[in-house]
């Protein structure tokens, strides 16, 4: 799965004494998940007549969520492990980005005309994408796209741009 | 016996038909081709394809599904011999023998061997279902909410004693998959919960929605980082002489047998599934082999036995679905998904009510392996070549054809959004080293647990000790009459399913956390580096 990096050599300065950063910050970020969602759920009615109400089940799975980031949150203070791993920008900038134009784009401006400009998107996310490859590659995928979802699936799916349909 | 067979028949009635073959055919076929891309696993290949089976009928999308499951894994063994880029857990070890082979040149032996040991043991695994599928729905029906609730949480148990890695992570991957199902509105009450009053959330985070965003865009997001590191080093250009020799037969015969029965099991059991079957294939043919050394050289029963063993698992863990409705695996909490999607709840009245759909889905398994066998081996020359297209290109359009699947569900653009936020959260969790398959577990079966559990307080009157007391008090309470002779043992069994359920599920997550457990547990593992 993940390549794990083992204890890294340059831990430095104020957090040092943490012996897993991976495990440490992965507990203390499900521990701070846990309590938002104790505080979303905290308007609900708990027990109701004999048997839970809304409220109880939500409530008592992020408490045990809240402690189970805590042990691992201290598991990772107290024995060796990976540290923390390198996050890429660019990747997941661009893909998001393209995601997010889909959403936008999609209702307004049709299959079509999405799918392209979300492939191009999503290709800027890569160093390597050539600029004419991918848009030949993207023109075809948008030509299957628009045949396999609307016509071979026919699911309702507009595609053109509403402006030109009406 | 007659009823099993009676079963069968219908089932290959339903399967035979020429719209379920085609299904069955593409749905095989477009699964290898997705599976071969080298970075998809199972998971997001079956989260992605799944769009395409909505316009179907529920037959007709369950047998498509079915395919393309199987196809998916086919698929991912070919990427693991030809270019050693496993696209999934299950075939790491596939990769070690089997690339090894590839070097040597006799990747087409190895291919060949993996569709035979298939398809091997997907025939025994169709048996196994047969049999199985009858008397384990007849025990699911006498289950009340104390018993399935029970029964849902021994299922999470093993699927975190199974899983490998942190007992603690996975514990906490299944809890957030629990909760992340109570958003939306209460079954009960109707209730609006962390829905913070955004309409689209109303009705629960849409299951394909989260899958494709924790599979299939944090996928992506993760091999974007890897860049031009991860080289395709395709061993072979053209593969040649794809039959095996008498001898690979002989030696891979056994193998294919032991790989069989050990995945047979390990599938029915909820947990790792296929993963874990074929760790444990390899684990169990390097240790009874007269040579163990030449394991991780081209040891041709170093894919037999795995391969076998995936297979099998693969289609074992169809069991728990479909006669107690309970998924054991993310593949099969996604098969719920698109069950729920054609308006089928699993579980034993579907195999009461519908019987064609069950058993056609069944028969087509075996036929869809049999497909694959008799297609793949000819179209390995595609496969090649597919593996080449370069992930530059790939990657993008995986982006957009997910997105379209997405929004095609509801035609809700806020899908979307939620799931490239799935795919960042996804994305974070493989850093942090998160399993994300139990959270999908726990996201199908929270709100199962949470309804059984309620209603078996209700049943109850508040005070869930009942049940506990329900196996050891003096029998006559527990019938109006009090008519003790009237009582049978399997009266007295019945009472005391569910805290005998729940016993061995203490059991074995204190198991799971004993020291020299996990030392050998984290052995069947350790083939990984």
């Amino acid at each position: 799965m993940t390549d794990a990096t083992g204890p890294s050599p340059g831990k430095s300065g104020l957090l040092s004494f943490i012996k897993s950063p991976q495990d440490f910050f992965g507990g203390l970020a499900l521990m701070a998940i846990a309590a938002f969602a104790y505080w979303a759920s905290s308007d609900l009615q708990g027990m109701r007549g004999f048997t839970f109400g809304p409220g109880t089940a939500p409530r008592l799975f992020s408490a045990l969520l809240f402690f189970l980031g805590g042990g691992i949150a201290i598991t990772g203070l107290l024995t060796d492990g990976p540290s923390l791993q390198k996050y890429g920008v660019r990747g997941p900038f661009f893909v998001s980005l393209a995601i997010l134009a889909f959403a936008i784009m999609i209702r307004p401006l049709g299959l079509v005309v999405t799918a392209f400009l979300s492939f191009m998107i999503a290709a800027m996310g890569s160093d390597e994408t050539k600029w004419v490859e991918a848009a030949i590659v993207g023109a075809c995928l948008t030509l299957f796209c628009s045949l396999l979802f609307p016509y071979a699936l026919g699911l309702p799916l507009q595609l053109w741009p509403r402006f030109l349909i009406q | 016996m007659q009823e099993i067979l009676s079963n069968l028949a219908l089932g290959f009635s339903v399967a035979a038909s020429p719209v379920n073959l085609g299904l069955c055919l593409v749905g095989a076929l477009v699964g290898t081709l997705v599976g071969v891309l080298p970075g998809i696993g199972t998971i997001a290949t079956v989260a992605m394809l799944l769009p395409i089976t909505f316009g179907l009928p529920p037959v007709g999308a369950l047998i498509m599904l079915a395919g393309i499951y199987y196809g998916a894994q086919y698929g991912g063994s070919t990427t693991s011999i030809l270019v050693n880029i496993p696209g999934e857990a299950g075939s790491v070890v596939t990769a070690l023998d089997g690339h090894a082979m590839a070097k040597k040149g006799r990747a087409g032996p190895a291919l060949a061997i993996a569709a035979i040991g298939s398809f091997f043991a997907g025939c025994v695994a169709t048996v196994l279902i047969a049999l199985l599928g009858a008397p384990l729905t007849k025990l699911a029906l006498a289950f009340g909410p104390a018993e399935y609730f029970s029964l849902m949480v021994l299922g999470l148990i093993f699927a975190v004693v199974l899983a490998k890695g942190s007992v603690l992570k996975a514990i906490a991957m299944i809890v957030l998959g629990l909760l992340l199902s109570m958003v939306g509105s209460d079954i009960e009450t109707g209730a609006s919960r962390m829905a913070f009053n955004i309409p689209e959330l109303a009705d629960g985070l849409g299951f394909a929605t989260v899958a494709m965003g924790l599979f299939g865009f944090a996928e992506i997001i993760r091999n974007l980082d890897a860049g031009s590191a991860t080289n395709r080093d395709l061993v072979q250009d053209k593969v040649t002489g794809l039959m095996p020799t008498a001898k690979d037969l002989k030696e891979s015969a056994p193998a294919i047998v032991r790989g069989t029965a050990l995945g047979s099991i390990l599938g029915i059991l909820p947990g790792g599934g296929a993963v874990i079957a074929s760790f444990a294939a390899y684990t169990l043919e390097k240790k009874i082999s007269k040579n163990p050394r030449s394991f991780g050289h081209g040891n041709i029963r170093g894919v037999a036995g795995p391969e076998s063993a995936n297979n099998a698992a693969a289609q074992t863990s169809f069991i728990p679905l479909l006669t107690l409705g309970i998924p054991p695996n993310a593949v099969m909490a996604l098969m719920v998904g698109a069950m729920t999607i054609h308006g089928i709840i699993p579980g034993p009245q579907v195999m009461q009510k519908q019987p064609e759909l069950v058993w056609g889905m069944i028969a087509s398994m075996w036929l869809g392996n049999l497909m694959l066998l008799i297609i793949n081996l000819p179209l390995v020359g595609i496969w090649v070549r597919l593996l080449r297209v370069p992930y530059r290109l790939m990657f993008p359009s995986i982006v957009v054809f997910c997105a379209i699947g997405i929004y095609s569900v509801n035609n809700a653009p806020t899908d979307v959004v939620l799931a490239g936020i799935f795919g960042l959260l996804g994305y974070w969790l493989i850093k942090h080293d998160f399993e994300p398959a139990p959270l999908l577990l726990g996201m199908v079966l929270g709100p199962l647990m949470e309804e059984n559990l309620r209603r078996a307080m209700l049943i109850a009157r508040g005070d869930a000790s009942v049940y506990f007391w329900r196996c050891v008090q003096p029998a006559g309470q527990r019938l109006p009459s009090g008519d003790i002779a009237a009582l049978t043992f399997g009266d007295y069994a019945k009472g005391c399913i569910s805290p005998m359920l729940l016993l061995l599920s203490f059991v074995l997550i204190v198991i799971a956390i004993l020291p020299s457990i996990r030392s050998k547990r984290d052995e069947v593992f350790v083939e990984e580096s």
